[in-house]
């Protein structure tokens, strides 16, 4: 009965997922092997919290083990006398057995002091009743399985050898050999199975579902570049076409999994920027509410009822103010065990409400029109882009020239913005000084459209992605150093999905690799500097040493508390510059992080994060200068 | 015959409608024979008795208690009608927001060509326009190819301009033929802007204060400088952000852009984000204690210098000059 029930709910969420929309995450077989093995088996995203990973692989491995005990149980319980040939025999097996409970049972135990005496604020939102009847399940499966086994080994009915069992022999002293050990022996075998069975009805129904899909959603997980997008075919059949999600068959088969996936463990939710300054988005409750919509319609939807109309996920889901928090930092990302997308779900919900309802923070208007009219996100004069560069004699790429070495991409903040402009000065001088072949693009360099991708305008972005790629094209690059990290990501991740294939580099790492090559000599004058980790660098892009090496060539580095791929954004991303903060300001925030590390720089590497810390750092009244890292290398060549 | 819409309020003729009818002249020579216009609702008879003198033969009034409340399905079906009896060889109508939506939807119903926001008519066949396109930013020749071209005028391009000795127009009133899904869309009620004192985008002085103002407080002395120059009140997005002023009052990209003559930028440092809403300004004023500051580069003048002594200086300067 409980399996019936069991593959019946299974059969509805298997139709849920086959209902989504396609989404291709067939290729990259080894990787997702590699996935598997480090993220299920090895639980390495657990261990990013070394306490609760240790509790949740306890539990986790403990299962692995014991999973044969459930054949072994079954076959007891029927048949007093009979057990699993070879492996019901066997004292290792036993001894594993004992120590693996008691380890389930330490984890259960762990968990039940996070939740009830610790009660972290991730937890807030999440099905707290679900999460204590699992709990107690998981401690009764263990315990009534120790005591059967003692039991047994009272009444001299094991199959093993009872030294192997160090637990279930110590506790068979508590039993005698007579009559009442005999039905307490039937008791604890019959209550070890109904509970497992009950587990087994009562798994697919909660949120507890994770044991049965988060194997099988990490192996479908992205394994390409963390920063890139999937590309919206605008040129494809029409009922193939597809802008963004705006109700719930309009989710990808994935993105149905993820909602199924999510154990409501908070990860996500701790490490976001938005919720941690007093905003509505949480990526768990996103996830959740998502989730909660699925259930709702795609019973309906499979049954095909007649004259049923989904309801649009936003409001319904998540209201409008959850889809704009989000700065697309993937925090959230990074931190989920079970590899749930919660940037791509963000996005799509913005693709619809922006191409299908034109429905966006209206603020964030005119920088669209501006990206679109003026190929910049302020609407400077495409001409005024290499004003800059003029009085430092960089070579402007005219039509029909021969390709330098590397094409420096600036970038529009570098190009027009007055603080982020130093750090393009700087970058110019460094390849200078080191006698570098680039030049620049100057008015044929157009915005890469990252902000309009990442405020769901995909339409927006593609046209400016074909234009790039085609001047570069034809201009002959081959490889590109780019100073903005959403250029970067942009150019390097994304433009390969439109023709454009170019080695690119980030101008941390090209002056990096400079200074190692004893091209440029910086000197240190042991200044106490802490870098800033910029999301599309250091978490979407894994570049964290190269900065790092340059800071420290200069001064002292000092981190802060919350780095590399689990850096704290600086609130510009997802188009965030162009948008209206409600609640807590996230560049405060950074700031006061940075600010409390006692170092006189801070670094940064993103001309956002330039913009954004500076900002946070006047409005706190702090003592810290905020400032690129080409600009301190550039400076202590001078001195 | 060429067929103007006309916009009125109540018996006063729209100024923008005057100078599409202006334009509207120029196509006579290319598409021979007198002016017809087309005035919709309450007020058309009495507005229709100017038109004479801005070269309108014959005014058709659509009339119908229904077309008391702006409905455009409704608007384009009085102008089909009238272009079923009388076969203009063109249909002008002023480029505002109501003469674009209305040839919009007459243009989808008849599949006919719509060149909006016309600044020029060059005649030839097919028939050849300049417009304006990208808010203003660029000028197309456009040629349409067809026999009854829709056309509106761009608001501004050309002086209305009357001719001598013209007759008032004949009016014939006459019931269009409404269906229901013509008033599907229409105005429901309006809403007055609230506004107090001079409106930040209109104003022809700006008095703008960023984080170097200090406090909600500090606005104090703006405000009072602004009242002296009939001038609106601005400030930077750190000021909206810190609550000391509201949104409405930002200057910047996420803000309002603003063109004045004059503005006077008082502690703003000039983020890029607000350079992008106060660029059109035709001069900039900065005054700033950072000899530094990003806002120098766009400045056409500069005061370095204590906000708190030089805008108070400038108030009584002004004071005194006035009471001279």
């Amino acid at each position: 009965m409980c399996g019936g029930l069991f593959a019946r709910r299974a059969q509805l969420l298997v139709g849920l997922v086959r209902l989504g929309k396609p989404v291709d995450r067939s290729g990259d077989l080894p990787r997702r092997a590699r996935n598997e093995a480090e993220i299920v088996l090895g639980q390495r995203k657990l261990f990013q919290r070394l306490g609760p990973g240790l509790m949740h692989a306890a539990i986790f491995w403990g299962f692995l083990v014991l999973f044969p005990t459930i054949a072994i149980a079954m076959i007891g319980a029927v048949d007093r006398e009979a057990t699993l040939p070879w492996l019901g025999h066997q004292g290792w097996f036993a001894l594993l057995v004992d120590v693996f409970a008691v380890l389930v049972l330490a984890g259960v135990l762990a968990a039940v002091a996070i939740r009830k005496v610790q009660r972290p604020a991730r937890f807030e939102g999440s099905h707290l009743g679900e999460a204590d009847m699992i709990l107690a399940m998981i401690a009764g499966i263990v315990t009534t399985l120790a005591l059967w086994h003692a039991a047994r080994i009272a009444l001299s009915l094991n199959e093993w050898p009872a030294g192997w069992s160090p637990v279930s022999d110590a506790l068979s002293g508590l039993f005698g050999d007579g009559t009442a050990t005999e039905v307490l022996e039937r008791a604890f075998v019959w209550a070890h199975v109904l509970i497992i069975l009950g587990f087994l009805a009562y798994l697919p129904h909660s949120k507890h579902l994770h044991i049965a899909t988060a194997a099988v959603n990490v192996f479908y997980g992205r394994t390409g570049p963390a920063g890139r997008l999937e590309p919206l075919r605008f040129d494809g059949p029409e009922e193939e076409m597809r802008f963004g999600a705006g109700t719930v068959p309009d989710l990808t088969w994935k993105q149905t999994m993820d909602t199924f996936s999510c154990t409501e463990c908070g990860r996500c939710q701790d490490v976001c920027p938005a919720w941690n300054t007093g905003k509505e988005l949480s990526p768990k409750l996103l996830i959740m509410g998502l989730r909660d919509q699925v259930f709702a319609d795609g019973p309906k939807l499979l049954k095909d009822v007649a004259g049923f109309e989904p309801d649009p996920l936003v409001p319904n889901a998540v209201t409008d103010n959850v889809v704009w928090d989000c700065v697309t930092c993937g925090a959230c990302v990074q931190e989920c065990p079970v590899s749930i997308e919660h940037v791509d779900h963000i996005v799509d919900l913005r693709r619809h409400l922006v191409m299908v309802e034109s429905r966006f923070p209206t603020e964030a208007e005119p920088m669209l029109r501006d990206v679109e009219r003026a190929s910049n996100p302020w609407g400077r004069a495409q001409t005024e882009r290499a004003d800059w560069a003029e009085q430092l004699g960089v070579r402007v790429l005219e039509p029909g020239e021969p390709a330098p070495e590397v094409l420096y991409w600036v970038g529009c903040a570098a190009s027009f913005d007055e603080r982020a402009r130093t750090a393009a000065e700087s970058t110019a001088k460094l390849l200078q000084a080191a006698g570098v072949d680039f030049a620049i693009l100057g008015p044929r360099e157009s915005c890469t459209g990252d902000p309009a991708r990442r405020m769901g305008n995909e339409y927006l972005f593609q046209a400016h992605a074909e234009q790039n790629v085609s001047t570069l094209n034809e201009a002959g690059v081959t490889k590109i150093v780019a100073s903005c990290p959403h250029c970067f990501n942009t150019l390097g991740n994304e433009y390969p999905d439109f023709g454009g294939s170019y080695e690119v580099v980030h101008h941390t790492e090209l002056i990096a690799e400079l200074v190692r090559d004893g091209r440029l000599s910086p000197r240190n004058d042991a200044r106490s500097i802490t870098y800033h980790d910029s999301c599309y660098l250091a978490r979407h892009n894994d570049v964290r040493s190269d900065p790092r090496e340059l800071v420290a060539a200069v001064g002292e580095p000092v981190e802060m508390e919350r780095s590399g791929k689990r850096t704290f954004c600086c609130g510009a991303g997802g188009a965030h510059m162009w948008m209206e903060e409600r609640g807590g300001a996230i560049n405060d925030e950074r700031a006061r992080e940075a600010a409390a590390t006692g170092a006189e720089t801070l670094a940064v590497a993103c001309p956002f994060c330039t913009v954004m810390l500076d900002d946070g750092v006047r409005a706190r009244g702090d003592e810290l200068r905020v400032v690129d890292v080409s600009t301190l290398i550039a400076e202590s060549l001078e001195d | 015959m060429v067929l103007a819409l006309v916009e009125h309020e109540s018996d006063r003729v729209d100024e923008l409608s005057l100078q599409a009818l202006t334009l509207a002249r120029d196509l006579v020579p290319i598409r021979p024979g007198p002016v017809a216009a087309l005035l919709v609702g309450e007020g058309g008879r009495e507005a229709a008795a100017q038109l004479g003198a801005y070269g309108v033969a014959s005014a058709h009034v659509a009339e119908d208690e229904r077309l008391a409340a702006y409905a455009p399905g409704a608007w384009a079906r009085c102008v089909g009608d009238v272009i079923d009896r009388i076969g203009p060889s063109a249909v002008v109508a002023a480029g505002t927001s109501r003469g674009n939506e209305v040839l919009g939807h007459v243009a989808a119903r008849r599949d006919l060509p719509f060149a909006a926001n016309c600044v020029a008519i060059e005649g030839g066949a097919p028939l050849t326009v300049t417009r304006v396109r990208w808010g203003g930013s660029l000028l197309e020749e456009a040629r349409v190819h067809c026999e009854l071209p829709l056309l509106s005028v761009a608001p501004h391009s050309v002086a209305a301009a009357a001719v001598n000795g013209a007759a008032a127009p004949a009016v014939e009133p006459f019931a269009p033929a409404l269906e229901p899904a013509d008033l599907l869309v229409q105005v429901a009620e309006h809403v007055d802007a609230v506004q107090a004192g001079v409106s930040l985008a209109e104003a022809k002085v700006v008095v703008s204060g960023g984080r170097g103002v200090g406090s909600a407080d500090g606005f104090g002395m703006l405000e009072e400088l602004a009242g002296l120059l009939d001038a609106a009140v601005g400030c930077s997005r750190v000021v909206t952000s810190a609550g000391w002023r509201p949104h409405t009052d930002q200057v910047g990209q996420t803000g309002t852009k603003v063109a004045p003559d004059l503005y006077i930028a008082c502690g703003i440092s000039g983020a890029t984000q607000h350079i992008a809403g106060c660029k059109g300004a035709k001069k900039i004023l900065a005054i700033n204690a950072d000899a530094e500051a990003p806002i120098l580069a766009s400045a056409d003048y500069a005061v370095i210098g204590d906000l708190a002594e030089i805008v108070p200086a400038i108030t009584a300067e002004l004071r005194r000059a006035r009471a001279r």
